[in-house]
């Protein structure tokens, strides 16, 4: 019997509990996926989300495996990984059998997916905190910092705090333009996760665009201070070191879209 | 002239200096602007592949000094510029609150004097850290010859301070820099670097002043300017423990003179006090422009370490900007490879328990390029070769061509729970490409031919370059 569960982190550990105590589960899944049963057994069991049993997994991970146990789940919840939901069952299910010493065995069928997948998004995580760029929207009484991302993997709630520890006066959003998810920090108050709806998503588009196209509106000083920083990563290179190819594999082009220099270049060299 | 323009010129006099790292300080916002992260932080990539973590900029670019490397030098006459501290205040918060940059770097020409130099830094740091509330991170360079009074200020502002030392031996500074002197460089290194190792500042009070400038540090800064004097055959003999010997004491002799004659001396932090530079000293080098040898470079890289507990030695390819007899031509290409293998070497130095004379000695001063020192090493040593994975020491693991700090770690853990085989090494992610004609796993060799073969190696990792046959010879 596969189960199927609501997405959401504790979703997915009620679903780690009732394999431990209720029955074995061929997979996990979210619900909402396409989800296709297997043909050699009968159907998929919905899993409903209880946070108390979820709390009992969670404290268990903490108290029963090693230190990286809990990160190493939490990444790959996160990421874009198919059947990733699959891949912690069989981490947990091999981790509670041995104990603090599976995160050595770096080559175990069940162990070795899940770490890879926590590498990969760490690692776009720490690349982010560098390769995101905030604009400056104008707004009363305090302007608003606006920040687009496309990132592979369901970063956000990674980069969350670093930024509302960095920014605590500013208003901010970080928006992940792929989930439709988004950080929202009022100035000097706690930040939230929150599915942005098309209105409001059509509104930070539209006063995006503001910046440069409306002289009422627009917000001059955004464009100087892009332009110095355009300046500033043009000049900062030196000439007869150019080595695009080392560039290229720090920053993937997929990334450039978002990026104030990078876009200034490509429409310097067209 | 506006801020724009400014700015060109001035990032076109700072960007030879390669230091960019914003790691090594943790540093939670407590009300303003900014944080600081251990880890470090890389903002983009600029064109030539190198990374952009700070406001790299030049107070002002127009100097005293008459370097013969330095595009700045003053009788060149290209453009001259200055921030005042306001205008570069603003600049570098605004790019940060945009997570354009993770602080600042802020290097100068001397302009007019050192005092008057490090005064106009120390305002901008001032304002940045009082009137802005900024909590990121801060990259001084020290002005040599400024009085320590403001270094002291300075240092506990910024959170890594550097002064670059130029040339690795007293002979080429005089030669290209020569209104330098390596003691004048090495006196506010040794200012610095006491003030970390007390954790309180370079001044215990105001009395200590005197006696404490004139004292040890005098000495110790002559007996420094011997140790980075090109090593001699002689000298190259034993280079690491004489310069341990001679600095070490003195230094360890000031610091516990301090600690055992006061009672206010803030030998750990006060909760709430300013640390002095958190994240420690640094220095750079210039590499190409003299006559120097590899060796010399890093015996006085060796000893920049040991003596003032540096946390970097930079390597800068010289890049030619100015045309000037003693210099490579203006058209010769930077000595990138030969960077590069510095700081292969720099790590093997300090990650990978190497000695200087294991790298490089009086029969080969110089590095090969196209080769890395670790695999010349190899090389030089056949009978340390091949490694049986599963039974080599964790530093024996760290000599193997291709294995590193992380794959050496990795097998040491998992060889615990079993026997390691090539294809447990791919799983782990040891890279292969170059290690596996350097080791055995489980008594098997696991390169190409049945057995080690150190000339078959090289042919096949580093092939020798094609050579046209002449027609007539």
């Amino acid at each position: 019997m596969d189960y199927l569960y609501d997405g959401s982190f504790d979703g997915l550990l009620t679903a780690i509990y009732h394999d431990y105590y209720s029955g074995r589960a061929g997979g996990i899944y979210p619900q909402d996926s396409p989800y296709q049963g297997s043909l050699f057994q009968e159907g998929s069991h919905l899993i409903e989300t209880q946070s108390s049993l979820a709390d009992r997994v969670y404290q268990a991970i903490e108290i029963k495996l090693s230190d990286a146990a809990l990160p190493a789940i939490y990444h790959t919840y996160l990421s874009n990984i198919p059947e990733k939901e699959t891949l912690i069952l069989h981490y947990l299910r091999f981790s509670f059998s041995v104990g603090p010493r599976a995160d050595s065995y770096h080559t175990h069928p069940a162990i070795q997916p899940v770490q890879k997948a926590a590498r990969r998004v760490s690692f776009e995580k720490q690349r982010l905190l560098g390769l995101l760029r905030f604009i400056e929207i104008k707004q009363e009484p305090q302007p608003l910092l606006y920040a687009r991302l496309t990132p592979d993997h369901n970063i956000l709630p990674l980069l969350a705090a670093h930024f509302a520890d960095r920014l605590q006066e500013e208003n901010f959003i970080i928006h992940d333009c792929r989930r439709r998810f988004a950080v929202i920090h009022p100035a000097r108050s706690p930040w939230r996760l929150q599915l942005l709806d098309n209105q409001v998503t059509r509104w930070l588009e539209r006063a995006e665009n503001a910046i440069t196209d409306d002289p009422l509106t627009g917000n001059p000083q955004e464009v100087w201070y892009q332009n110095l920083w355009s300046r500033y990563f043009d000049s900062v290179a030196i000439e007869s070191r150019r080595n695009a190819r080392l560039q290229n594999h720090f920053i993937p082009y997929r990334y450039r879209c978002n990026l104030v220099e990078m876009i200034k270049l490509e429409q310097k060299t067209i | 002239m506006d801020t724009l323009e400014k700015l060109t010129i001035l990032v076109n006099s700072a960007k030879y200096d390669v230091s960019c790292a914003s790691s090594g300080v943790s540093r939670r916002n407590s009300g303003g602007l900014g944080n600081a992260a251990s880890f470090g932080i890389c903002h983009s990539w600029a064109a030539d592949g190198r990374c952009i973590s700070l406001l790299k900029v030049l107070m002002s670019n127009d100097c005293v000094l008459d370097c013969r490397y330095c595009g700045n030098r003053r009788t060149n006459s290209t453009p001259r510029a200055s921030f005042s501290a306001k205008e570069l205040a603003d600049l570098t918060i605004q790019f940060y609150r945009r997570n354009y940059i993770e602080g600042l770097f802020l290097s100068s020409a001397v302009e007019r004097s050192p005092d008057h130099t490090m005064e106009k830094m120390l305002e901008t740091l001032k304002m940045l850290r009082h009137d802005y509330l900024f909590h990121g991170y801060i990259h001084l360079k020290a002005i040599p010859g400024a009085d320590p009074r403001l270094l002291e200020q300075a240092g506990f502002l910024a959170d890594r301070m550097s002064v670059n030392i130029e040339q690795p031996t007293e002979q080429s500074l005089r030669l290209l820099a020569p209104q330098k002197t390596m003691q004048s460089l090495l006196k506010p290194m040794k200012l610095l670097s006491d003030g970390i190792a007390s954790r309180g500042g370079i001044f215990r009070d105001t009395d200590h002043k005197k006696s404490f400038y004139a004292g040890p540090i005098k000495a110790a800064a002559h007996e420094n300017i011997a140790l980075l004097k090109a090593p001699g055959p002689a000298s190259a003999q034993q280079p690491t423990q004489g310069a341990n010997l001679s600095y070490g004491t003195t230094s360890a002799s000031a610091v516990g003179h301090q600690r055992g004659e006061g009672d206010s001396f803030p030998v750990q932090r006060a909760s709430g006090k300013p640390r002095f530079l958190p994240g420690g000293q640094s220095t750079q080098m210039i590499i190409g422009a003299s006559q120097d040898n590899d060796l010399s470079i890093l015996h006085a890289t060796d000893t920049l370490y040991r003596t003032f507990k540096l946390k970097r030695v930079y390597f800068s390819a010289y890049v030619p900007v100015n045309t000037d007899s003693l210099l490579p031509a203006l058209s010769a290409a930077p000595p990138l490879k030969r960077e590069h293998r510095l700081y292969q070497s720099d790590w093997l130095l300090r990650f990978y328990h190497f000695q200087i004379n294991e790298i490089v000695d009086d029969a080969h001063p110089n590095l090969e390029t196209d080769i890395d020192p670790k695999m010349a090493w190899a090389f030089r040593h056949p009978e340390f070769f091949p490694v049986e994975i599963n039974k080599a020491s964790y530093e024996d693991l760290l000599r193997v061509p291709g294995i590193g700090l992380q794959s050496a770690e990795r097998i040491v853990r998992q060889r615990r729970l079993a026997a390691i085989s090539v294809e447990t090494l791919t799983k782990i992610g040891v890279v292969l490409k170059r290690a596996r004609h350097f080791i055995t796993c489980k008594g098997r060799y696991a390169g190409d031919n049945k057995n080690i073969d150190m000339q078959a190696i090289r042919a096949k990792i580093a092939p020798a370059e094609p050579v046209q046959l002449t027609l007539f010879s």
